[in-house]
């Protein structure tokens, strides 16, 4: 994908990356991709400590050059008002698929001004 | 990764258990300036007569964990002693020239973005060492932020107990029922660290609580 930045173009990747291989695999790859102006998907809501975990990784990388992340995330649900039944049957499959059900976006913040979240969409402003 | 966590959690709950009451640790919690120094200030002020650290406009100004001990708070005729945790605020990305737009120069901005990373990471490693925290977040901006979701989260996840402190309700431009809005499910309390508004609701809350 190509974007323009004051004229000129500049190339962005965007990648799509399972939960199960966002969990198995290194941190550090994962962080490289978007070192390389790569915008990632996961097709999950990540937990609370695995966000936790990936700012402090990020922090690890901060440099010159990359100065960190923007991510937002899109659960299964969001915006929407569930019965108790429905709560539940959804507890049910994510414990049984072994994530929680939604949309992770991730982009270097050097190209990804913002990820804003409204409620039922995410907005990237870049 | 089921049996990990149970294991934190489980650590976590003795560790509390046995930790003698004088040592409660309350961290200051949020984003990158929403006053966390500022209501330790007020908090060590009133209580110590004496700062805990400097703040300043420019982000990032608290770079390292700084603690007062013994603060010892005082509300019909109860009483709560504390150690007070300020912590630098939680950000998902740094540059260094964001500091270069309020004046800094190059080197320095540099150092103290470098410092800033560091402060980040500290900050979510003593998330471990607190036993209950003040979220504190700028009521004049949008409380739906990530970063403020993802402290939220790890706080319910390890079940530490916090209330959410609305600051700055001194600005026109503050909305703390926005904050309890977003939040509906956690206490939130609206105060000014700056001119001390509200602040004795904080006090009332925390020797309650605790």
């Amino acid at each position: 994908m190509k974007g323009k930045s004051g004229g000129k173009h500049m190339n962005i990747r965007i990648k799509f990356v399972p939960y199960e291989k966002f969990r198995e695999n290194h941190m550090g790859r994962f962080l490289r991709d978007l070192q390389e102006n790569t915008i990632v998907l996961i097709d999950a809501k990540l937990k609370a400590d695995e966000e936790a975990n990936l700012i402090k990784e990020t922090m690890e990388k901060v440099s010159n050059q990359f100065s960190g992340i923007e991510l937002n995330s899109l659960e299964f649900a969001n915006g929407k008002k569930l019965s108790n039944f429905d709560k539940i049957k959804n507890m049910v499959i994510e414990r049984i698929i072994g994530k929680k059900r939604g949309l992770t976006i991730i982009g270097p913040a050097k190209t990804v001004r913002q990820i804003r979240k409204n409620p039922e969409e995410l907005l990237l402003y870049m | 990764m089921v049996l990990k966590g149970f294991g934190r959690r489980l650590r976590s709950v003795f560790s509390k258990m046995f930790r003698k009451k004088k040592d409660i640790r309350i961290g200051l919690y949020g984003p990158v300036n929403s006053g966390k120094t500022t209501l330790a200030n007020k908090m060590c002020m009133d209580w110590l007569g004496e700062e805990m650290g400097p703040t300043s406009v420019i982000p990032h100004e608290t770079r390292e964990i700084q603690t007062k001990e013994k603060v010892t708070i005082k509300s019909d005729g109860k009483s709560l002693s504390f150690n007070l945790v300020d912590t630098p605020g939680i950000a998902t990305k740094i540059d260094f020239e964001d500091f270069i737009k309020y004046g800094m120069k190059n080197k320095a901005a540099k150092q103290r973005a470098k410092e800033a990373t560091k402060g980040v990471i500290e900050a979510i490693k003593w998330l471990d060492n607190v036993d209950m925290v003040l979220v504190v977040l700028d009521s004049a901006m949008d409380p739906l932020d990530q970063v403020n979701i993802t402290i939220l989260g790890n706080l319910d996840a390890r079940s530490i107990p916090f209330v959410i402190v609305a600051n700055k309700v001194d600005l026109k431009r503050s909305q703390a029922n926005r904050v309890r809005e977003a939040f509906p499910n956690y206490n939130t309390i609206g105060v000014s660290a700056k001119t001390g508004f509200n602040i004795e609701e904080l006090y009332n809350h925390l020797i309650e609580k605790l």
